[in-house]
């Protein structure tokens, strides 16, 4: 028998009038590791919801889910929250408590355990994750990584069977989502437990799991082991949305029509290559931008946040075009996040100079500097929302602007057409997804007609499909003429969409060049697909290049 | 680490509201001296000398002021020392005003002290027991704080770098303000639907709910206990009883040194260096072992 | 920079306001008052200062207060002394001039809600100083007038006696009538 069954599960919000789930039937065995993944609004979360008896949301429900035999729904309490875990993507308001020992003891103490039960329970899992530096930390000092972290040992703490994970790495960048899935898969490996995890970024967890659930339309779309779902998918519909965000070796796979095996890994991946496609073609061909006057730039900037405290900003030279579309990457905590605010003015360089349009910043007084300047788009775009519909919202900023309540509507209108957002005009900012929320505050930043757009992690938390949506939007923008600024850690992003990228370390600027020689000559720090076509093919950085390459190879054979 | 770090925090808690109570419960001006210069030291031993500069820079121009508002309003005490618009200035009001305001610093101190040893969670682990809700909601609120904190930034910033306000002018910097607030708090209702999650995820809202806690109270920690009880109920006797009573209107007692004046002077400074002492014996006990390895 | 000017010329204008508003009198200037002469065809008035109640509730008194200095044995402060009466002197105008010219201690306050002067404490003894009852009342000619010292104009001959009562004037003879 399996550990989980779901048998046509269909379920409705309450007020809805579509279904959130349909006919879902679903088998997952102990020790499993499944992946789900679709498009953001595909009920994905709902679904994992729904396993969890504390967290079932309110609607009409058909079918079951029956956890060994037993329907959630009647399962014992303590049953329930001891062996069913869930983890949610957001580690900010996952913790609850202000230090790290109480955090991990808070499922214990809700369960009533006696101290000494709770301590040597706490001690096993602090040794088991490797947190117990943390033991005593208040949990504000970890970072988001360490919260994450934290969050999955206080859940394991109560020794679960079943662990339920949605989207956990979203909020995470690449260093601390690659961490957090080994931990997944140390668990899933050395205890056995059974892990269900929503995800976006699939490069990673895609060869760890043993099952696939391919999600859409609230419907279960496809679902098999992972090697037979890129087979499946290239057979079936190449075209279809979810195919963006498999991981490279298995797009190159099915771009190309690879039969048998389907590569997972980089390794994997190298290997199909080289037996298939090496050959004489290895270097692709691409247009470089040409460049326009200086938009904006930074000589030997300095910056530090307070006088005891070293310099943030260490000699920083940044100069950015007219008209193109800029990366700046780097680990986290370089300091890349400062540099977006010292060049979007709201804090001051202590040495070096800052010029924009030719013209120091300082002698842009007042506002001046936000309206028909620079405009900058936050990490959350929820810190942008003031109103309860999108609509409010945006005419609200569009006042500031024009005096005339006409003009606003048209300008309001005008934006809401390039953005494609006229269909959210009522919704509350807050119930739009992450896509749409970066879409809705992108639009309200138009509205201040800026010519420079800076963008602070921009895509972090967006599925493959809004991802490419907002590509769209950043190309159109620049179509207009904008200059866009975009600090990141999606190093396929910025590969595939770039006009330049910049590789920031250590307080200052240490390469920058066009995309493809910028990650043709990075070692490490480069796309998947650059890892894995290299040394067959030198400059092939995106997946459509490098399927360029194989096709032109094969066709020489 | 300190000495006073490691105590059991029930320890530490009864030490600190004894000696505030004696600090607060006479005007003797050796009590209060007493009181005043210990709380100082171990102060210092606590937070650094530099911090304690700092803080010091700062009560020291407070303490005068204080005291040289009392003589301005006070006109009592029998040694007129000079008439401000016809009111006598006596030399008992300023000594009173100085050993009021020294009473209040050395009050001031001793919270100091408190607050940097009971961090959060030993208070929470104290009061939690008696009742077990507060101590989550505590817990829970002090880890809000930094979060709102954070929060309240970014989106001042965002708003700010969107430039509808300029921020300058009384009226455009409260309204933008205003209107930074109102996002946080509508920010703050949405993720709490998150914390709420999570915590309902992780079984809050069982029955017999239990409270953990990191502390254990060791046989020193309980002799020590004993010994603080001990010590400075005897000191809160005495000075109730009178023994101490020191007057500075209209004009001071003399401060006699009887036998029982004695042992009680001696029983509140031993009470109130007890701090330091342990802490610089814990130092010299530190620096023998280090020595012989 | 503007603004920090502005600050120190308010600070400065403030620290002006104190200084002329302040005067400052050593002990010999203040106690150094004219009295007249009394001559045949000057106005007089009687003032004594009393505090014999005290010597009936001695337990009650502050123990810091039990000196002879501060009450005399007989209770007796300031004995009947006749004091010439100035054109529109009132009762306070002439404790003044008698206690400077004494030199006894005395504070009063300025009370802004029945515009008059109330005297705390004469001689270091303060209202409150002998139980909760205690303070100081004023009796011209045998009664206790009803409003405040400063207000209180007098006549010729007056007799001024200023008693300290224990029990809020009961044991001095004042009955506040019952409305």
């Amino acid at each position: 028998m399996a550990l989980l069954e779901i048998k046509n599960l269909s379920f409705t919000y309450q007020g809805a009038s579509n279904k959130a789930l349909r006919d879902i039937n679903l088998e997952i065995n102990q020790g499993d590791f499944v992946l789900f993944c679709g498009e953001s609004g595909c009920g994905k979360t709902t679904l994992l919801k729904l396993l969890k008896k504390q967290l079932r949301p309110n609607g009409s429900l058909q079918g079951q889910i029956t956890y060994n035999g037993t329907n959630i729904e009647n399962l014992d309490e303590k049953q329930s929250v001891c062996e069913i875990g869930y983890v949610m993507q957001n580690p900010e308001n996952q913790t609850v408590t202000d230090k790290v020992w109480h955090e991990l003891a808070f499922g214990l103490e809700s369960l009533g355990e006696k101290t000494a039960v709770i301590r040597r329970k706490v001690a096993e899992i602090c040794g088991f994750f490797g947190i117990g530096s943390w033991y005593h930390k208040r949990t504000c000092e970890l970072s988001g990584g360490q919260k994450q972290l934290l969050s999955l040992a206080s859940v394991m703490v109560m020794n679960p069977s079943v662990l339920i994970l949605d989207e956990p790495t979203a909020q995470l960048d690449p260093i601390a989502a690659s961490e957090f899935l080994q931990s997944l898969r140390k668990i899933n490996q050395e205890l056995g437990v059974t892990i269900i995890i929503a995800e976006h970024r699939l490069e990673e967890v895609f060869p760890m799991a043993s099952k696939v659930v391919l999600m859409d339309k609230a419907q279960v779309f496809l679902c098999d082991t992972p090697r037979n779902i890129g087979q499946r998918l290239a057979n079936d519909d190449m075209s279809h949305k979810m195919s963006l965000a498999l991981p490279t070796a298995v797009r190159v796979f099915y771009k190309t029509q690879g039969t048998g095996q389907t590569p997972l890994t980089v390794n994997e991946g190298k290997q199909y290559i080289a037996s298939n496609f090496a050959g004489s073609n290895t270097t692709c061909s691409f247009e470089k931008a040409s460049r326009q006057e200086v938009a904006l730039q930074i000589s030997e900037g300095y910056f530090r946040y307070e006088r005891d405290l070293p310099d943030v900003l260490n000699g920083v030279d940044i100069e950015v075009y007219k008209n193109e579309f800029l990366c700046i990457l780097g680990a986290n905590g370089a300091g890349k996040t400062t540099l977006l605010r010292v060049l979007s003015g709201l804090k001051r360089l202590y040495k070096g100079k800052y010029r924009l349009w030719g013209k120091k910043i300082k002698d842009y007084n007042g506002n001046s500097l936000y309206r028909g300047n620079i405009a900058c788009l936050p990490q959350n775009p929820q810190n942008l929302f003031v109103k309860s519909t999108v609509y409010d919202d945006l005419m609200e900023t569009a006042k500031v602007v024009n005096a005339n309540v006409e003009q606003c509507k048209s300008m309001v209108e005008e934006v809401a057409q390039k953005l494609d957002i006229a269909h959210l005009y009522q919704s509350h900012p807050y119930d739009l997804s992450g896509g749409e929320q970066q879409k809705a505050a992108l639009a309200k930043i138009l509205l201040m007609k800026p010519s420079i757009i800076l963008l602070d992690e921009a895509t972090k938390g967006l599925d493959a499909y809004s991802k490419q949506t907002f590509a769209q939007v950043v190309d159109a923008l620049k179509k207009d003429g904008k200059t866009i600024v975009m600090v990141t850690h999606d190093v396929e992003f910025a590969a595939e969409h770039a006009d330049r990228c910049a590789m920031f370390f250590d307080g200052q600027i240490v390469s920058c060049d066009n995309r493809v020689d910028f990650f043709a000559t990075n070692r490490y720090y480069t796309t998947a697909t650059a890892r894995m076509t290299r040394p067959y093919f030198t400059n092939a950085v995106t997946v459509d290049m490098a399927v360029e390459l194989c096709n032109l190879n094969k066709g020489a054979k | 680490m300190k000495y006073f770090d490691r105590l059991h925090p029930a320890v530490a808690f009864v030490y600190f509201a004894l000696m505030i109570a004696i600090s607060m419960l006479t005007t003797n001006p050796v009590v209060i001296a007493v009181s005043y210069l210990s709380s100082i030291v171990f102060c210092g031993m606590l937070i650094g000398g530099r911090q304690l500069m700092v803080s010091l820079a700062y009560n020291l121009p407070l303490l005068i002021l204080l005291s040289a508002t009392n003589p301005i309003f006070v006109h009592k005490g029998e040694t007129i020392l000079f008439f401000l618009n016809d009111n006598p200035v006596t030399k008992e009001a300023i000594l009173y005003g100085v050993f009021a305001s020294m009473m209040i610093m050395s009050v001031f101190y001793w919270f100091k002290c408190y607050s940097t040893v009971m961090t959060s969670d030993k208070f929470i682990y104290l009061f939690g027991r008696i009742i077990p809700k507060l101590s989550l909601v505590l817990s829970m609120s002090i880890a809000f704080i930094p979060k709102l904190k954070r929060k309240y930034k970014e989106i001042d910033e965002a708003q700010k770098a969107l430039g509808i306000y300029s921020g300058k002018g009384m009226v455009d910097k409260i309204r933008s303000k205003f209107r930074v607030l109102s996002i946080l708090l509508t920010n703050s209702l949405e993720s709490s639907i998150d914390t709420a999650d999570s915590m309902r995820a992780r079984g809050y809202g069982l029955k017999g709910r239990s409270s953990y806690a990191i502390y254990k109270m060791t046989a020193s920690d309980k002799i020590l206990c004993a010994l603080f009880i001990l010590v400075g109920t005897a000191s809160i006797v005495l000075i109730v009883l009178g023994t101490v009573d020191f007057n500075f209107y209209p004009t001071l007692s003399p401060i006699s040194l009887q036998a029982l004046q004695i042992v009680a002077y001696a029983i509140i400074t031993a009470f109130a260096f007890a701090p330091t002492i342990l802490e610089v014996k814990e130092n010299v006990l530190w620096r023998c072992l280090k020595s012989k390895i | 920079m503007k603004k920090d000017l502005f600050a120190i010329c308010i600070v400065i204008f403030v620290l002006i306001l104190v200084f002329t508003g302040t005067k400052i009198q050593s002990v010999e200037d203040y106690y150094l008052t004219h009295l007249d002469d009394i001559t045949e065809d000057s106005q007089t008035v009687y003032l004594s200062i009393r505090c014999d109640t005290i010597l009936d509730n001695w337990d009650k008194l502050d123990p810091a207060l039990r000196q002879e200095k501060y009450v005399p044995q007989d209770g007796v402060i300031l004995q009947r002394t006749e004091y010439v009466l100035r054109k529109g002197d009132t009762v306070y105008n002439i404790l003044d001039r008698a206690i400077r010219h004494n030199q006894i201690q005395m504070e009063c306050i300025y009370s802004i809600n029945y515009a008059s002067t109330y005297v705390e404490g004469i001689n270091h003894l303060y209202e409150f100083s002998c139980g909760e009852l205690s303070g100081w009342m004023f009796m011209v000619n045998g009664q206790f007038p009803q409003v405040g010292c400063d207000r209180y104009t007098l006549q010729d001959g007056d007799e001024i006696i200023w008693c300290y009562t224990c029990d809020l004037g009961r044991d001095v003879g004042c009955y506040w009538e019952m409305s």
